[in-house]
């Protein structure tokens, strides 16, 4: 009977970390959606999931993806940290790669302060040969 | 009396399964970020609002995370089961894009579906009776064209044993 990996049904988990006092040890609360039979309605379900952290690079509220470890570490850690997804106080928002807070960007998204000389000459005549264009239409 | 709430229609079974999307076997976690206030987030809020409980319905053992506020542009995430991850930019697209997007993707096309139908039905043979959990019917009554159970209708004369034996026993 092979077992090739996880001795333990989630293999993948998204979670909050909750807990750095253990030493090499994270404590991650992960919520599901789980179906309420009556209301017919989803609801966050909470369960701690701890996870190996062999750098001690999680702070408590980062967002972490954990993977399932092919065996038991310990009694309770079956996981280990696979990457921060989004750490706290420095979300870098994934589509742009820039560094934001909230529903802002900390840092200005335009790129005009940092054209040289070449490219304000270069973008200058495009727009020339375009304005030209336009009049000879 | 009507249900309680803004859309009530979405906490109904049949709404629920009504949800077309269904992943593929390596997706395990999908992530959600969205933002409450901006027009362009609003296919996103729509998304999580209509879309996401038949979603968790249909997949019930994929993991689902939302985040509110969190980055300026909308996005979804998927972790799949190799380590690879898909990002979805979900900003100025309507939900029905949205879903429309994710399940072509990331859903199970319409053959693998037919087929894991199939080789469910292969497993049940349809000609046999007994309890529900593993029978189609649980007696020959339920059929139509057949004698009916003699629970609701009683056997006529000929049929019963006891007239059969009285008559055995005058011959």
């Amino acid at each position: 009977m092979s077992v090739p990996r996880g001795a333990v049904h989630a293999k993948w988990i998204v979670g909050k970390v909750i807990g750095t006092k253990m030493q090499k040890t994270a404590k991650v609360r992960v919520t599901r959606l789980v179906l309420d039979p009556y209301l017919l309605k989803f609801f966050n379900k909470r369960k701690t999931y701890f996870a190996h952290d062999p750098l001690q690079q999680c702070v408590v509220g980062d967002i972490v993806l954990l993977k399932a470890l092919p065996e038991r570490r310990s009694k309770h850690v079956k996981h280990e940290l696979a990457e921060i997804v989004f750490k706290v106080g420095n979300v870098i928002d994934p589509i742009t790669g820039k560094p934001c807070a909230g529903t802002r960007f900390l840092e200005n998204l335009s790129d005009s302060e940092n054209l040289t000389e070449a490219d304000t000459t270069y973008l200058s005549e495009k727009l020339q040969e375009l304005k030209v264009c336009s009049t000879e239409k | 009396m009507p249900m309680k709430g803004r859309f009530p229609v979405r906490r109904t079974l049949q709404y629920l399964s009504q949800g077309d999307v269904i992943f593929k076997n390596s997706v395990k976690a999908m992530t959600v970020n969205y933002n409450t206030a901006g027009a362009l987030s609003d296919g996103a809020r729509r998304f999580v609002f209509f879309n996401v409980p038949q979603i968790q319905y249909q997949n019930p053992w994929v993991q689902i995370v939302l985040f509110r506020n969190m980055t300026p542009s909308p996005f979804l995430r998927f972790y799949l089961d190799s380590g690879e991850q898909v990002l979805v930019d979900i900003e100025d697209k309507s939900n029905k894009e949205i879903t429309e997007h994710i399940k072509k993707i990331l859903g199970k096309s319409k053959e693998t579906l037919e087929k894991e139908e199939r080789e469910r039905k292969k497993l049940s043979h349809p000609a046999t009776f007994g309890p529900k959990k593993y029978h189609l019917r649980e007696c020959m009554c339920e059929i139509e064209g057949q004698v009916p159970c003699p629970a609701v209708v009683p056997l006529p004369k000929e049929m019963r044993g006891k007239y059969k034996a009285s008559v055995k026993n005058e011959a």
